[in-house]
């Protein structure tokens, strides 16, 4: 009869070793679904990785995708941490994306390009972190459930970028698409590499792990968020203010959610509409738990993420084959991912004789 | 003839780090209370979770009814006739007792039949003179009545053997005298019963057969009637004990505590204190009896600032404390050990470091702005173990690996080192050995000598009694009365207990 016996202590190889097979054993579930289909999966998988990593261009793409990912899951962390279930990522992306471009829109006269840029990452940081409070607001005051205020407040979000961009901040010569004016020069972050789309924006990320990496490994505020996911009751005990690092620690996770906001409008469409890539603020969920809530790890799980992405989209463009294929195997690859994550704190057994 | 209802042959737990049981060989027969005695991490509660399926062993055999089984899970275990009644409840505390009762069971239909469920439980209840209203909610009950139903679940599950887990450190002593009738007429019904205890007094009132555990071994089987309470000691630890605590007189007028008209509602909305008055003395250890869920927990958690006060005053040193913030006030000197270590006292995935710098991880030199020193906090955690005798083989591990009565004496030592000018000590020494014990209750008393205050709350009125300056004794959120230590005894507190003021 095989059986799970949960495992006294997890050795650190597992955490590499799991995620890697469970990678694979997704790819070959997928490989089988697309081969039902009647394409090679050989060159669908060939495909995704060349378009992803196969050249300096392609890789620069991955990591435009990984870009917003990792500034998002940076700030998830924080909170996942705690055990308060942010699931408005989402929603604090969009309003990041509108805080700055208010200011890209009507107020950049004169502004020289590194005042104007900073201007748009506060604005957007105030924006994601509003986003963040309302949620956290309730929950303090009236015990409301984060994971719904959170979710809910995600439509919200939507609701008034679409009436934005059908609305007062649509461009008039758009010929009706839902869409503002394009950005002047001076809103627009600077290009990395020529030849790229990569911006500063990924400068922005990397500098936000490493602050996420030292305020939980080495700062007292660390400290205090690990009793407080682990025994809020024993963090309360010690004297920790639980509701005051719970503010604090959604305002940084919103704040980051909203910069990603503000580096995919300012850094890659220059404009906003209606559409920004919104999906990032729900795949960063998964990528935190994927990256075992470690930032540093966060980066190398959002490039991973981004190179699927990246290359998936290109595929259909290069192998004319549909989006729904790359979707579907993204799906059964998160699945297999998430899934094995069982084989960390369990192992399987197998004994004989009956009982 | 005497069946023989369990027996294990040789039962080997390893775990990474050490070696939980060794070689354990022991027989329950039927109808028979047999006692599994022995200090704390002496491997009592690992080779229960073995008979009970949460754990497998490494080697041995299990034989029920002279069948040899092997005990997957705990649904193998009930499916086998075996109830665990675990030291924490496992109970679902918004649902009914009905409810809870047959929680998990298939045979009772999608939509539940509750006439036959309740005629069942009817059955068992009048059989062993258990008593519970099946449609009060189990956050309503008290600890007892939860007791009683995790007796019932099991019963109500066909169990015939039950291994009770240290199932008294919770009730008091009219609660443990009927949980012992209980038990006694299982036993007369055929049920065989294994009871997990470290107290000699209660083994030597209820078992039959005593099994001495020692460092997970097995030091002797032996019929009570043959034994006596030193020696079951002595086979515990190995060597004898003696219980004299050093005293001074050391009255002092001195009020380092005063807490006036305090009044503090529950959870629940209703009034947990009903205004209470008291004062500490500066060098007195104040003794707070009561027995549980008559506003002790509420009382002292209140001082610790963790529950908020509706109408009063609470002034400590001359300063209001009334509703301050947690970290005020033990900065002020007022430490806490909490009743409950795993609900509040820990946070048990974390590791021992994190655990042990709780109270002093924000203050130079664990912390400097804002920047925790983490070499600092494990020279500081094993110090702590050392000097405390905490047996923490690996400071990072998980503090959820210790056993209870290394995690207790961690926190007791981690709030006795912040050196408190008024410890609140409640149930400081439950789960702890007999040696622990006395070195605790040391501590306690050196406390008080050197001209600070301790308030003691415990379930072992001789704990009290032997301690304790001053006792007050609590009854339904009132204090009804406060005794001199030597003009008390355990009658008229016992007496004080169930509402009768002096």
């Amino acid at each position: 009869m095989l059986y799970f016996e949960k495992r006294q202590s997890v050795p650190q190889r597992f955490k590499v070793v799991i995620p890697i097979i469970s990678l694979l054993i997704g790819l070959i579930i997928g490989a089988i679904a697309v081969a039902i289909v009647g394409i090679n999966p050989l060159d669908v998988y060939g495909g995704i990785l060349s378009n992803a990593f196969g050249s300096w261009y392609a890789f620069s793409e991955t990591l435009v995708a990984a870009t917003p990912l990792i500034l998002i899951t940076a700030g998830l962390i924080v909170v996942f941490k705690m055990n308060i279930w942010n699931i408005g990522a989402y929603g604090q992306y969009i309003m990041g994306a509108i805080f700055s471009s208010y200011f890209a829109l009507f107020a950049s006269n004169g502004l020289s390009k590194p005042i104007m840029l900073s201007v748009m990452v506060t604005a957007s940081m105030v924006g994601g972190a509003i986003w963040a409070l309302i949620p956290t607001l309730l929950k303090i005051f009236w015990e409301v459930n984060e994971v719904i205020t959170t979710l809910l407040l995600n439509y919200i979000a939507l609701y008034i970028l679409k009436f934005l961009m059908y609305g007062p901040w649509k461009n008039p010569t758009s010929y009706g698409f839902p869409l503002s004016k394009t950005f002047p020069q001076n809103a627009i972050l600077p290009i990395l590499f020529n030849g790229t789309r990569l911006t500063i924006g990924i400068i922005f990320a990397l500098i936000a792990v490493l602050i996420i990496w030292f305020l939980i490994k080495k700062s007292k505020f660390g400290y205090e968020i690990r009793v407080i996911g682990d025994n809020p009751l024993a963090a309360r005990y010690a004297g920790i203010s639980v509701n005051r690092d719970i503010i604090i620690g959604m305002a940084i996770s919103g704040a980051l959610a909203g910069l990603a906001g503000m580096t995919e409008v300012s850094g890659i469409v220059h404009y906003l509409q209606v559409k920004i890539g919104a999906d990032y603020g729900y795949t960063a969920i998964i990528v935190a738990w994927i990256a075992y809530l470690d930032p540093l790890v966060t980066i190398l799980a959002s490039t991973l993420f981004g190179g699927l992405a990246s290359g998936g989209y290109s595929l259909q463009i290069t192998m004319r084959v549909s989006y729904g294929i790359v979707g579907l195997i993204e799906s059964i690859t998160l699945f297999s991912l998430v899934g094995a994550q069982i084989f960390l704190n369990y192992k399987l057994r197998w004994k004989n004789g009956s009982s | 003839m005497v069946e023989i209802a369990l027996e294990t042959r040789n039962i080997t737990k390893i775990f990474p780090e050490t070696v939980a049981n060794k070689d354990i060989s022991f027989k329950l027969k039927k109808g028979e209370i047999h006692a599994l005695l022995g200090e704390n991490g002496a491997g009592k509660t690992t080779l229960m979770n073995i008979l009970y399926g949460i754990y497998m062993p490494t080697s041995g055999e299990i034989f029920i009814n002279d069948q040899k089984v092997i005990i997957r899970s705990p649904l193998d275990a009930i499916k086998l006739g075996i109830g665990m009644i675990h030291q924490h409840f496992m109970l679902v505390e918004t649902l009914s007792v009905l409810e809870n009762i047959i929680l998990g069971l298939k045979e009772y239909g999608f939509v539940i039949n509750k006439k036959t469920v309740k005629e069942k439980l009817k059955e068992i209840e009048s059989l062993y003179s258990l008593q519970t209203d099946p449609n009060v909610k189990v956050w309503q009950t008290t600890v007892g009545e939860q007791q009683r139903i995790e007796i019932i679940k099991v019963l109500f599950r066909g169990a015939n053997i039950l291994i009770l887990d240290e199932p008294t450190a919770v009730l008091t002593p009219q609660e443990t005298q009927s949980l012992f009738k209980i038990l006694k007429k299982m036993k007369d019904d055929g049920k065989s019963i294994i009871f997990i205890t470290h107290k000699l007094e209660e083994v030597m009132q209820i078992a039959d057969i005593i099994t001495v555990l020692r460092r997970g071994k097995v030091v002797k089987t032996l019929p009570k009637y043959k034994t006596t309470k030193s020696e079951l000691a002595q086979l515990m630890v190995g060597e004898a004990q003696d219980c004299n605590y050093l005293r001074k007189k050391r009255e002092t007028n001195e009020i380092i505590l005063s807490i006036n008209k305090l009044i503090v509602y529950s959870d629940k909305g209703t009034k947990s204190l009903k205004g209470i008055d008291l004062d500490v003395k500066r060098g007195e250890i104040l003794g707070i009896a009561g027995i549980s869920g008559n506003g002790q927990k509420e009382l002292v958690q209140t001082i610790a600032g963790l529950k908020k006060v509706a109408e009063g005053k609470i002034i400590f040193n001359g300063l209001d404390i009334t509703n301050k913030h947690p970290r005020f006030i033990s900065r002020l000197g007022i430490n806490y050990i909490p009743a409950d270590r795993l609900a509040m006292g820990v946070a048990p995935n974390l590791s021992g470091i994190d655990n042990a710098i709780m109270r002093r991880y924000y203050r130079f030199p664990l912390s400097k702005n804002g920047v925790m020193n983490y070499i600092k906090a494990l020279a500081y955690t094993k110090m702590m173990a050392k000097a405390y005798k905490i047996k923490l083989d690996n400071p990072f591990a998980p503090i959820k690996l210790l056993s209870g009565g290394n995690m207790q004496k961690l926190i007791l030592a981690r709030e006795i080192l912040e050196n408190p000018k008024l410890l609140i000590a409640s149930y400081p020494t439950r789960g702890l050995d007999i040696a622990s014990t006395q070195f605790f209750r040391q501590k306690l008393i050196e406390i008080a000598n050197k001209g600070k205050a301790v308030i003691l709350l415990s379930e072992d009125l001789d704990e009290i009694l032997s301690l304790s300056d001053r006792i007050a004794v609590m009854y339904e959120g009132s204090i009804v009365g406060i005794l001199k230590a030597e003009k008390a005894d355990k009658n008229t507190i016992g007496l004080m207990m169930t509402g009768a003021s002096t």
